[in-house]
């Protein structure tokens, strides 16, 4: 019996190994071809023209009035020629509105509705600016109702092909949209339905007036591991996902959509947490089950800078949050694991999440409780656990200080001396400092999830705008 | 001595376009973004303003906007944009532009221009 | 000496998956050894060659500057200008700096036209820089051979269009669109022949690439785009409707009423708002006539189109449709009713309570 336990721990921990050496290997090889075809990409004309498609940005706002002139100032002068930003204030407390009225010379207009999905309705109305300047910007305040109610109403009230959805603080480079439509305009016999890039943090950046002035490494360990985590899972897996194409989630930091498929599958679901992932999901599960060709597709680019959380007591509702989407998007769409009609998303994409991300923290503790048995009850054969415990470790040290290698390689973002020293200490101490607090809020989040359902559709997670 | 002030964040195009205008006299001070141009015109009030379109910070059409509406001034507005976007073009001139020029460009017909302008 | 014997002794004793176990374990710690020393490598060499560029990218940047001042009125090269030319020779045959002083070239020449621009396009020839564009293009990696006509297309050199045109239908799409902009950006018009016998899709990303070269030039003699529009690939068949609408091409009516009936639904919702565009009232007569055949996306683009086209004639087909399930034939409907006939559309407007119905009627009546 004990030979079978850890005959099955072995083998989940080789599984999860290969699969990661799997996709490393595969998002390095995608990456050199995207560089290879994009190195010389001229994106000027398409900048400048016309008849470029049309794209709407959506940030839903809540209590932002601290930042959100800056925001939008950014987020209006955008290098496209024809887009337009809703800005979506969900029932703030504060003077977010009145500010954005004062700033951008803006007046009530009245405004047509296509009610495509039910939302909340609005509170004060719609606004537009009287200066030209200002054209591009629709204001909309309506009552609060979620991050997800809040972009459904941006869908609604969206004319045009395409929708940016991004979280409002996310500070966006001027070439982000160009960068992300492109992969729409590209494709010849696919429909894409999604895009996304690579977010990148900005803490401890400097960011004024809407634009990164200076890219730094922010000092605090937490905020260092996680900029590690994200270029191991940006680098390293989801370039990977892309080409199998089974990317099942674009950050809800900045993704964009067709907005037809998106209404069509009725918007963002209100139930649920995860619903950057969630959405991805319904809207596969929409082209598999019509037998549409269709692509999620992902760009190496770093495209959206955002603030991380600082501090643990956030950190660890972050990654609760994650965990508890996670399992409900898994959970509402459990039919398509193993099954072939959903393809690649069927067959790899959801086990994999289920088994190596749903599942990861779970088997650990388990496996940390056995061995507290075992110890107790002397079975231990430490020759056997010291020699996997290593290797493990250096497994995801090496495994991190590749995902560092292959930044240096690509983007080159982080260029001040001392720099590498301090990412490959991060490299050495995360499994230490960042991961049991990884591994609290997901087993947290199992028990929120499945114990605690006042969380999960009370208040709290109703108000804030959640950060992505 | 009459002043210009151009803003234009590629530095090889501002270089050019200051040689050329500093030989026919006048004198240059070049922004590389929407936020410096305004200051640039608030401290140094010059006879003319060269500007393109898409900036960092804030946009050429804020700039006109600006100096039209805020500053109040008369000051001649060229601006220069990649080409195409009429509606660009029409919603410059609405807030006060006075010429426009869409990129690419001959540096030596803007020179007219501006010769024409500040006679 | 004991210890190194007990480690020894214990290995060798261990399993045969603790032995693997512990190679493993030794070989990991040699490549994260290996690696951060490359790391390191790798951050210096990428500082240094940072900082080397943007050194060398201001002298180019000053020197190109200084050339094109340095001319005198004659049409030749002044000594000053050799020397500057001369110089920058020397320096070409490093890759690394050969890219800079391109980029360099290109940062300028992509913003200005005219005499200037010849001047730079003439310093590209003269540096020798066009010797290495050539060469890219008989490379047979597909990503040189698009960066060389890319070049080559940059610079304006229109002598080597047959050493370009070889690669029309190669397999990559990136060298087959950098040879459409090639053709394009140095023969505008004529350039579009390529249309005629190309059998893969073009995508939209391209499409827009060529129609913007296209608009760079103004008075050109528009081609001939009939033939186009019958074209077997379809995405011919979107270039040129693209391109009706751009250039107003009236003449092209009975093509355009012709891929009303196409197989491709895109081109079909495509055609639509050209032929509004365009006025093209036959349409409006055999569009409303199919009108319950028509797909939705059809049925809703010839709503819209009916708002620029419609006539009193039209009136009952409107109040048909005023009660249409989907919203927008519902607003396009009420819409053109309250233009057609307000007394009309204020008897109709409160036919019922159904509040989509109300809302529209509500915002018709006060925009």
């Amino acid at each position: 019996m004990a030979s079978l336990i850890h005959f099955l721990f072995f083998l989940y921990s080789f599984s999860i190994i290969g699969s990661y050496i799997i996709l490393g290997i595969i998002s390095v090889f995608e990456t050199i071809e995207y560089m290879k075809k994009n190195k010389f990409v001229n994106y000027n004309k398409i900048l400048s023209s016309n008849i470029s498609p049309s794209i709407s940005i959506i940030a839903p706002a809540y209590n932002e009035s601290l930042n959100i002139i800056e925001n939008v100032r950014s987020l209006l002068s955008l290098h496209y020629a024809n887009y337009d930003v809703i800005i979506v204030n969900d029932g703030s407390k504060d003077d977010s509105l009145e500010k954005l009225i004062k700033a951008y010379n803006l007046v009530q207009v009245d405004f047509l509705i296509n009610e495509q999905i039910l939302t909340q309705p609005l509170r004060k109305g719609i606004y537009k600016s009287t200066n030209p300047a200002f054209e591009k910007l629709i204001v909309v305040d309506k009552e609060n109702g979620g991050k997800a109610d809040a972009l459904n109403m941006g869908l609604n009230i969206s004319t045009n092909k395409y929708v940016a959805c991004i979280d409002v603080d996310c500070l966006l480079i001027e070439d982000a949209l160009l960068k992300l439509i492109k992969p729409f305009l590209e494709s010849i016999d696919k429909k894409v339905i999604a895009a996304g890039g690579v977010i990148r943090i900005a803490n401890s950046c400097i960011i004024e007036q809407g634009k990164l002035l200076d890219i730094n490494l922010p000092k605090k360990m937490l905020e260092k591991g996680q900029i590690l985590e994200y270029l191991r899972a940006f680098l390293l897996g989801r370039m990977a996902w892309s080409r199998l194409n089974g990317l099942l989630v674009i950050s809800g930091a900045f993704g964009l959509f067709d907005k037809k498929i998106a209404i069509g599958v009725g918007g963002y679901d209100t139930n649920t947490v995860g619903e950057d992932m969630e959405i991805i999901v319904r809207m596969r599960r929409y082209m598999e089950e019509n037998k549409l060709k269709y692509k999620v597709a992902y760009i190496p680019d770093p495209l959206c800078w955002t603030e991380a959380p600082d501090n643990y007591k956030t950190f660890i509702s972050q990654r609760n949050r994650w965990t508890r989407g996670t399992i409900e998007t898994l959970r509402k769409h459990r039919k398509i694991g193993f099954n072939r009609k959903y393809n690649s998303m069927g067959i790899l994409s959801y086990p994999y999440w289920f088994l190596f991300e749903r599942m990861a923290p779970i088997v650990e503790v388990l496996g940390v409780i056995y061995f507290g048995y075992l110890i107790f009850n002397n079975e231990v054969r430490w020759d056997y656990i010291i020699g996997f415990v290593i290797l493990a470790y250096l497994f995801t040290v090496l495994f991190s200080i590749i995902a560092i290698i292959s930044e240096e390689l690509t983007y080159h973002q982080y260029k001040k001396k001392g720099t590498g020293f301090k990412m490959i200490m991060i490299a050495f101490m995360e499994p230490f400092v960042i991961h049991p607090f990884i591994l609290y809020a997901a087993i947290v989040g199992n028990k929120d999830y499945y114990f605690n359902k006042k969380k999960k559709w009370g208040a709290m997670t109703r108000k804030g705008m959640t950060k992505a | 001595m009459k002043k210009i002030v151009l803003a234009e964040d590629n530095s090889m195009l501002s270089m050019l376009l200051k040689f050329r205008l500093e030989k026919e006299g006048y004198t240059l001070f070049i922004a590389e973004n929407g936020k410096e141009t305004v200051e640039l015109i608030e401290e140094h009030n010059p006879e003319l303003i060269l500007t393109d379109i898409m900036m960092p910070f804030i946009s050429g059409l804020e700039v006109i906007s600006h100096v039209r509406n805020k500053l109040n001034k008369q000051t001649p507005i060229i601006v220069f944009s990649a080409s195409g976007q009429e509606e660009i073009v029409l919603k410059a001139f609405k807030l006060g532009a006075t010429d426009f020029m869409s990129k690419p460009f001959s540096p030596n017909e803007l020179v007219n221009r501006v010769k024409k302008i500040l006679r | 000496m004991v210890e190194n014997n007990y480690f020894v002794k214990s290995f060798e004793e261990s399993s045969l998956v603790i032995q693997l176990v512990w190679i493993c374990i030794i070989v990991l710690v040699f490549s994260i050894i290996f690696i951060i020393i490359y790391l390191k490598y790798l951050r210096s060499l990428l500082r240094k060659n940072d900082l080397l560029k943007i050194k060398i990218e201001k002298e180019y940047e000053a020197s190109v500057i200084n050339y094109l001042y340095a001319g005198n009125e004659a049409e030749e090269i002044s000594a000053e200008q050799q020397a500057i030319i001369d110089e920058l020779k020397s320096n070409i045959s490093e890759t690394f700096k050969r890219d800079i002083l391109i980029s360099t070239l290109l940062k300028l020449s992509y913003e200005i036209s005219g005499e200037m621009a010849e001047s730079i396009h003439k310093l590209y020839i003269k540096t020798g820089l066009i010797d290495y564009s050539l060469s890219k293009l008989r490379n047979k990696k597909w990503n040189i051979i698009a960066n060389g006509i890319r070049e080559l297309t940059l610079f304006h050199v229109k002598e080597v269009q047959d050493q370009v045109k070889i690669h029309i239908n190669h397999p990559k799409t990136e060298v087959r669109s950098a040879m459409q902009l090639y053709l394009v950006n140095l023969f505008h018009f004529e350039g579009l022949a390529f249309l005629n016998d190309i059998t893969t899709p073009i995508s939209e990303w391209d499409q827009i690439q060529l129609l913007e070269v296209l608009q760079l030039h103004k008075n050109q003699k528009v081609a001939d785009i009939k033939s186009w529009l019958k074209s077997t690939n379809e995405s011919v068949v979107l270039f040129a409707l693209k391109l009706a609408k751009i250039y107003n091409q009236y003449g092209v009516k009975d093509e355009l009423m012709a891929l009303l009936n196409h197989k491709n639904i895109k081109i079909r919702v495509d055609v639509i708002p050209l032929l509004s565009h365009l006025s093209i009232i036959e349409a409006k007569i055999i569009l409303k006539n199919n009108f319950k055949e028509l797909s939705l996306e059809e049925q809703i683009a010839f709503f819209e189109m009916m708002e620029n086209v419609y006539e009193k004639t039209d009136k009952p087909f409107i109040m048909e449709h005023i009660l249409n399930p989907n919203f927008e034939i519902k607003f396009f409907a009420l819409k053109i009713l309250k233009n057609l006939n307000i007394d009309e559309f204020n008897c109709f407007k409160d036919l019922t309570s159904e509040p989509e119905f109300v809302r529209i009627v509500k915002y018709i009546e006060s925009n």
